[in-house]
């Protein structure tokens, strides 16, 4: 949608996100079955429902030229909650599964075989965790700066009405 | 950052009277008076005036500029005043948006009045092209023997400085290692460059793209449980085959390129067949020498059987593609008799 001129996303932070999450649902909690009945599960899937829903209507109601103050203050006040809440609960699924993709092998070939390649799933799952260290943060301050320049210029706008 | 633009209007007056003395740099020292503010004793005098357009406006009084005087002259003039904007990260131009002027250019045959403005883009740190490819070529050539060697805490400890028992793994050695010798050798001996410069953070990129590969490939062709081609000698043979002519392809491109533009000079010429054989791949593609390249590579892939180095191959083959349809696009933008028959770097498909 941002490539289209419909939302002011930026095509890359939003395939990211939509990539991480694909990631979490097929290749996480869908391929380990043993976790879909934890907590961390529940954590993140509320996160991202709350989120989501506040996002479209965000985008919805821009595009109708109808924005409620509530809506643009939840979407950019929210997050400071929900961002962490959505993070730990990925995290936390990823690590419950690390176990059972090291008994069942899942996703890994090892050597010998004809292709001389190797694959393993647990360690590449251990450096997508690593990888939240340096992203995570960004992407956080990132709407942070976000929020204050938005919400601080409708406190303008809304002085001189 | 390196990507900022700070833009400084500069504005070049030409000399009141043309063959005006030379002399253009011996007054620079009463520049920096101008530096704080006032711009009296500037204007009429046929002197350079670089206007910021920040907040902090900077404003530099170069005595007058010759009208004979080249792009060149005037970025060693601008780093007097400001050293930190060497001339190689200087980039110059007539219109904020338009491209860079060259440092060959003339101040009196661009189209400009007895005025001249130029607008300045920082483009960053810059580091020569010769110092990135000599630094990302000799990472993979010592990083592979590391494997090769089998260099303690790679392999097992049972495995520490053993040799393979497959013949295929020394001639890989020999192959991968020759690749990058000649790269190193043709760096400092054959190609001429176009830019002297590149910014800074692509050495990083590069190393990270060229070592990182290398330790991969690397590490399983010369793993204790590596497995030889399935087609076995014969395989091997056909491979090494396709990986020797394409290497002195490639090689054979470079020389003739490196024919094509005397020393010291950045003139563009249509390349053409020469006697050489394997230079008549010119027929068909604009940039043979990433054609042979590529297949270098996949000659290297067959014969070792190794899917990191068909993922190399390919993710090689998708950058070296980008390059050359930009290079074929510049062909034939900038010559009306580009032959048509050419594709950029696969005959007649790519």
């Amino acid at each position: 949608m941002g490539e289209w001129g419909i939302v002011p996303s930026s095509v890359v932070l939003t395939s990211f996100q939509v990539m991480s999450r694909v990631f979490l649902i097929w290749a996480v909690t869908h391929s380990v079955k043993e976790v879909q009945s934890e907590d961390s599960v529940l954590l993140f899937v509320v996160a991202w429902t709350i989120t989501e829903i506040i996002r479209y209507s965000f985008y919805t109601f821009s595009l109708l030229n109808h924005l409620p103050y509530l809506i643009k203050w939840a979407r950019y006040t929210l997050f400071i909650v929900l961002y962490p809440m959505g993070v730990s609960g990925e995290l936390l699924t990823i690590y419950a599964a690390l176990p059972f993709v090291r008994q069942a092998g899942l996703y890994s070939i090892s050597l010998p075989n004809k292709y001389n390649f190797s694959f393993d799933y647990y360690a590449f799952l251990i450096l997508i965790m690593i990888s939240y260290i340096p992203i995570f943060p960004q992407l956080y301050f990132h709407m942070i700066h976000q929020r204050r320049k938005i919400l601080s210029h409708t406190e303008e706008h809304k002085k001189f009405e | 950052s390196i990507a900022a633009v700070a833009s400084a209007v500069g504005t070049l007056c030409r000399a009141a009277q043309l063959g005006s003395s030379s002399g253009a740099v011996a007054a620079l020292g009463g520049s920096h008076e101008a530096l704080r503010g006032g711009d009296s004793g500037c204007k009429d005098k046929g002197e350079a005036v670089f206007l910021g357009q920040e907040l902090t406006s900077l404003r530099l009084c170069f005595p007058q500029v010759e009208p004979h005087a080249t792009i060149a002259e005037i970025k060693n003039l601008f780093t007097k005043t400001h050293p930190q904007w060497y001339p190689a990260r200087q980039s110059l131009r007539l219109d904020p948006k338009g491209k860079s002027l060259k440092d060959e250019d003339v101040l009196q045959k661009l189209p400009v009045g007895t005025t001249a403005t130029l607008y300045f883009r920082d483009l960053g740190a810059q580091i020569s092209w010769v110092t990135v490819f000599l630094t990302e070529y000799a990472g993979p050539l010592f990083i592979y023997l590391l494997f090769y060697f089998r260099v303690p805490f790679i392999y097992g400890h049972k495995y520490d400085f053993t040799s393979s028992r497959h013949t295929v793994v020394h001639l890989a050695c020999i192959c991968h290692s020759f690749h990058y010798v000649k790269r190193l050798l043709e760096t400092l001996f054959v190609h001429r460059f176009s830019h002297g410069t590149m910014p800074l953070r692509n050495i990083f990129k590069n190393c990270t793209y060229y070592w990182g590969f290398a330790a991969w490939m690397a590490y399983y062709i010369n793993h204790p449980l590596y497995t030889p081609p399935t087609y076995g000698a014969q395989q091997v043979k056909l491979a090494l085959a396709i990986f020797v002519i394409c290497q002195l392809g490639n090689f054979s491109i470079h020389m003739a390129l490196r024919d094509l533009r005397p020393a010291g000079s950045k003139t563009r010429k249509i390349p053409y067949p020469t006697k050489n054989p394997f230079t008549w791949l010119f027929l068909l593609v604009s940039c043979p020498n990433y054609t042979y390249e590529v297949g270098s590579w996949i000659g290297f892939a067959i014969m070792t059987q190794c899917l990191p180095v068909a993922l190399f191959s390919l993710v090689g083959f998708t950058q070296m593609t980008i390059w050359a349809k930009g290079k074929h696009r510049s062909y034939l933008k900038e010559f009306r008799d580009y032959p048509p028959l050419r594709m950029p770097i696969i005959p007649f498909l790519l």
